[in-house]
């Protein structure tokens, strides 16, 4: 019994283990994580109709911007309200730099910095995108690793309604509360799938590194931490980055397949979706991650069905708009009192798999 | 000079209001380290009693204006009773998340139990007029909401000070495990401090729906945005951080509306939480706040 339980904990217990050799198991277990995933995609991608393939674009999205959430909040402990901006500025910003122009004649036709005249192709644009991201999330990041978590949080809500303010009032470059349409639609279920996993794998191998540990130890006693000689701001910024990029990305892949984003898709409500998702799952690992995306997307579809009037025994219900609002703050709610850990707890699946192996054994 | 005293008169009401609802939330945050999210549902639940009552056939402003504080009060202790107190010794991520949640709940009950819409609610609309000091037009509206901030803040003082439980609230925010050793009932002690929290945001609804003359789901939710951000930037759990910066952002919400030109008016809120943001690179505690120590923290 002793034996298996030092086995679970040697990464953090700091027996002597090849660092190869945990690499590999960070890599392995993040690619076990992710094959529900895959599995679920090629399931939507082989049979179902259209319609729910746009669903499953929808929640790829999703999962990619809850995944992106754990790498910091999971890791530092500290609540982000603010990530929604990220995924905007990601969207945006290729919807800036990918349109066709003859789309932007008649959307931005008054964009300044000569992107009017400006189209790059879906890949450089996406990569120029994530380096906007990256360079507003090394800004705000610098801010906000440096403030204690209630402050940090109430800054990153700051941040969402300045982008989200930005993206309004800025008309000529992002056709403020109108839809930006003509997107090039490039992305579709397959790329969606790869690109999931490359994200969820990226997030275990973050948490499993050594700067995961030394942040997640950093969150659980500060002082602690640094009497190790940690560093929990340069910490937390990297964790912030990574974070923040990740959600662009989603930002970026929803653009691409939607071909059609406004602001409001990325304000509050996509903030308590994807923040509901990461608490039912679980915070503290990428498992809770990608299993708080897949029971609430069929959960909220479910009840969005409900919501737009349903005819149950002959009986016409009216419209409950405003009920899937109240079932995901009731999650959260319940969550937080009688299990904060969420569905999947401390481990990671293939931990779980492997406690499950070795007690059957 | 006309046009300068306007503007000063409308920022010091815009703070005031300001000021209210962030001691709200410095009230609860100071003793059991909440960081309530769902004050603004507070204030809804207030403004959407007066609409309910107004529709009922009630007239009287004067009942309104205590039904809306009542009614506040009411709500959070309510709240705390069903939802906070479960997570009360939790940390503080897991409060602040239970309250988002909360917040996210009462919003949406007001869209399915009431409309999206915003309701119109003409009873207070009477406190809105324009009162004439010689050559000056001033609205009545502002100058109550200076003069009521001043004296709830004043009558607030007082309780902290002069009364047994003020006493014990205030020990509570130093050190509630004493406090609770010395006999006073954290119960009691928490309660209190909620319907102080809820009452401070009962005045406050009185106000926006005189201002507005209507309700809406997310009526309290961007105002509490605001006030939080007082918070920090007055030193988040600081009594007189929190009525500070929620001075602080008047001034600047108002300086900005002066400076910006009328093309540029929707980057006002922006641009004040960039030069919050900017303040805090330099006071991450706040203005009022004090470093924090965590070495006898209990977890």
């Amino acid at each position: 019994m002793s034996h298996s339980v030092e086995k679970i904990m040697s990464p953090a217990a700091g027996r002597v283990v090849q660092p190869d050799r945990l690499l590999v198991r960070s890599l392995v277990g993040g690619l076990v994580t992710s094959l529900p995933v895959l599995v679920l995609g090629l399931l939507v991608l082989n049979l179902a109709p259209t319609y729910y393939t746009y669903l499953a674009l929808a929640a790829f999205v999703n999962l990619i911007v809850v995944v992106g959430l754990q790498v910091f909040m999971g890791n530092s402990n500290i609540a982000n309200l603010g990530h929604s901006a990220f995924v905007g500025l990601g969207a945006y910003g290729v919807a800036v730099l990918s349109t066709p122009l003859a789309m932007k004649k008649l959307s931005i036709p008054h964009a300044p910095f000569g992107f009017a005249t400006l189209q790059l192709d879906p890949f450089s644009a996406a990569l120029v995108a994530l380096l906007a991201v990256g360079i507003v999330a090394a800004v705000s990041g610098k801010v906000i690793s440096r403030l204690s978590g209630v402050a940090a949080t109430i800054v990153s809500l700051a941040l969402l309604i300045i982008v989200h303010s930005v993206f309004l009032n800025w008309t000529d470059l992002f056709k403020g509360n109108q839809a930006f349409f003509g997107i090039p639609k490039v992305v579709g279920l397959p790329w969606m799938m790869v690109l999931s996993v490359v994200v969820i794998v990226l997030a275990r191998l973050f948490k499993d590194s050594r700067w995961g540990l030394q942040l997640r130890a950093s969150a659980q006693s500060p002082q602690a931490a640094a009497a190790l000689g940690i560093d929990a701001r340069r910490l937390r910024l990297m964790a912030w980055i990574l974070s923040a990029l990740i959600c662009g990305l989603a930002g970026v892949l929803y653009a691409y397949f939607a071909g059609t984003i406004s602001p409001k898709l990325f304000y509050f409500q996509q903030i308590f979706i994807t923040l509901a998702m990461l608490i039912l799952g679980g915070m503290a690992t990428v498992t809770g991650a990608v299993t708080g995306v897949i029971v609430l997307s069929v959960g909220l579809e479910f009840i969005r069905s409900i919501e737009s009037g349903v005819t149950i025994a002959g009986i016409q219900l009216p419209q409950l708009l405003g009920l899937s609002g109240v079932a995901l703050g009731v999650v959260i709610v319940l969550c937080m009192a009688f299990r904060p850990g969420g569905i999947s707890g401390r481990y990671e699946l293939d931990e779980q798999l492997s406690r499950l192996l070795r007690r059957s054994a | 000079m006309d046009y300068v005293l306007q503007q000063l008169l409308n920022a010091l009401a815009f703070g005031a209001e300001y000021s209210l609802v962030a001691l709200g939330l410095a009230v609860v945050f100071s003793i059991m380290g909440l960081v309530n999210f769902a004050h603004g549902e507070i204030i809804g639940v207030s403004a959407y009693s007066v609409f309910l009552a107004a529709a009922l056939g009630l007239t009287s402003p004067i009942v309104a204006v205590l039904l809306a504080i009542a009614a506040a009060a009411l709500a959070a202790v309510i709240f705390e009773r069903v939802a906070f107190r479960p997570v009360r010794y939790a940390p503080t991520t897991t409060g602040l998340l239970t309250a988002f949640g909360v917040s996210i709940v009462v919003q949406n009950l007001f869209m399915l139990l009431i409309s999206p819409k915003p309701q119109s609610v003409s009873i207070l609309n009477g406190l809105n007029q324009m009162w004439f000091f010689g050559p000056f037009a001033v609205s009545s509206l502002q100058v109550m909401e200076l003069v009521v901030a001043g004296l709830t803040i004043l009558a607030l003082v007082l309780f902290l000070n002069r009364s047994t439980l003020g006493l014990a609230i205030r020990a509570a925010s130093r050190d509630f495990a004493t406090v609770r050793l010395m006999g006073i009932r954290a119960n009691r002690v928490i309660a209190t401090a909620f319907a102080i929290s809820g009452a401070l945001a009962g005045i406050a609804a009185v106000f926006i729906i005189a201002r507005r003359g209507s309700v809406s789901p997310d009526l309290g939710f961007s105002l509490v945005l605001k006030a939080f951000v007082a918070c920090v930037i007055g030193g988040f759990g600081s009594l007189p951080g929190a009525a500070a910066g929620g001075m602080l952002l008047g001034f600047i919400e108002v300086g900005l509306l002066v400076a910006l030109p009328q093309e540029y008016g929707g980057f006002k809120d922006a641009l004040s939480y960039v030069i919050i943001v900017t303040l805090l690179v330099y006071r991450p505690e706040g203005l009022l706040g004090q470093r924090v120590e965590l070495g006898d923290k209990e977890i």
